[in-house]
């Protein structure tokens, strides 16, 4: 891959997205794109790829989950983690299964374990996106395989 | 007549039903100084890193301090979150008005309205609606006792999410705030003992059954003012408060 792993964040807390966008920024090389509105980051993924999706849960117009759920059927190969508050948590572990979340992070976080997380999604979201492509490639040599056996068959039977 | 003890305890269980909101919304930005701290101290590292070399670079050294600015800008936003709640946390534990004065009530509410909000989180969106307004001349902390009665009542009226409007209007020597909730409602009968003594509706721990017979004592019997009440089961409830611009006694 050639260009730089895109990490998405989405909190209706300008401070959240500074914070982690200047410790991200600092200590990695990835694309920081952060958004204040879950609908935006939708918009976003619809026409750009993204290695590791990180969301809040609380937020007004759409909860972390629904964002995720959305994120998953736009993106499902990358990695989602949820980013919450203590008071969320219960409602946030009902909801870990109907999105299939990589992460769970509880506020405050600690910035070490963040990158750990980022880094290990970006790590996932490239095989599986490495493994979608060989699988692809596979087919297509299976099919044109096929079409080989079929002319074959048809100038020797 | 309600004594100083029950309205010191009927502004205990305000508060205290706003407390865990309140403490979220300090520990947040408390959260956000604390871990900006150790970013900090990664990025100068890196700034010097940068700047030793024996051939500078510039443009991460550029980098680092943009990074270095942006935190410094969270920092000053966190602190007068913190800064703001407690000043309006101080409205409340400031002793009792003895002389009433000349208030601005729009930027009494509005400091009401900071710290129920946080309690409230964002479950309830309170939108404000001020009208142009006189100064009154008023029990000021009294007032703001009425405001976090009937803010948090509004707010306990509704489950799950909803919306509270605040308005605020001049009408002659008067001025109207009025307060409306997207809540359950209060059926007829129980409006009618809206504001007598004890009269509660809510599980025991919730509501003291003070909170109205105070708003009441202190808006008709200390102002001189009057109280409405409109509701309809399942759509909303509305208080108006009623408030002279003037005290006779006073004057």
């Amino acid at each position: 891959m050639n260009k730089n792993p895109t990490v998405v964040v989405v909190d209706d807390e300008d401070m959240v997205l500074t914070s982690v966008r200047a410790f991200l920024s600092l200590e990695t090389e990835y694309e920081i794109q952060t958004f204040l509105e879950p609908e935006r980051a939708v918009e976003f993924l619809r026409n750009n790829l993204a290695e590791v999706i990180v969301s809040d849960y609380l937020m007004p117009g759409m909860t972390g989950i629904q964002f995720l759920a959305r994120a998953r059927e736009l993106q499902p190969e990358a990695p989602r983690v949820l980013l919450t508050g203590h008071a969320d948590k219960q409602s946030a572990i009902e909801a870990i299964n109907q999105v299939g979340l990589f992460h769970y992070l509880e506020k405050p976080w600690d910035n070490e374990q963040l990158l750990l997380i980022v880094n290990n999604a970006i790590e996932r979201a490239s095989l599986f996106r490495e493994l979608k492509e060989k699988i692809a490639e596979l087919s297509t040599a299976n099919s044109s395989l096929k079409a080989v056996q079929a002319r074959l068959l048809k100038a020797f039977l | 007549m309600v004594g100083a003890r029950d309205l010191d305890a009927s502004k205990m269980a305000a508060l205290g039903s706003l407390l865990a909101g309140v403490i979220h919304d300090i520990g947040t930005p408390v959260g956000a100084i604390l871990s900006n701290n150790q970013v900090v101290l990664r990025a100068l590292d890196k700034l010097k890193d940068a700047l030793a070399a024996p051939q500078p670079d510039v443009a991460a050294a550029l980098k680092r301090l943009e990074i270095l600015r942006s935190l410094a800008e969270v920092d000053r936003l966190a602190c007068s979150r913190i800064g703001a709640l407690v000043r309006s946390l101080k409205t409340f534990a400031r002793a009792d008005d003895v002389d009433a004065s000349d208030a601005d009530l729009n930027a009494e509410l509005a400091e009401t309205v900071r710290l129920v909000q946080a309690g409230f989180g964002k479950r309830i969106a309170i939108q404000t609606e001020f009208g142009e307004i006189p100064l009154v001349h008023c029990w000021v902390r009294r007032l703001h006792l009425v405001f976090l009665n009937l803010l948090v009542n509004a707010g306990q009226a509704i489950e799950g999410e909803g919306k509270i409007v605040i308005r605020t209007a001049r009408d002659g020597d008067r001025v109207i705030i009025s307060i409306s909730d997207s809540g359950h409602g209060i059926s007829p009968e129980n409006q009618a003992k809206l504001f007598s003594t004890a009269f509660t509706t809510k599980p025991s721990g919730v509501g003291t059954g003070l909170g109205l017979m105070i708003v009441r004592e202190v808006v008709a019997d200390l102002h001189g003012g009057a109280l409405r009440v409109e509701s309809e089961m399942g759509k909303g409830t509305t208080f108006h408060v009623s408030l002279p611009l003037r005290q006779k006694s006073t004057e």
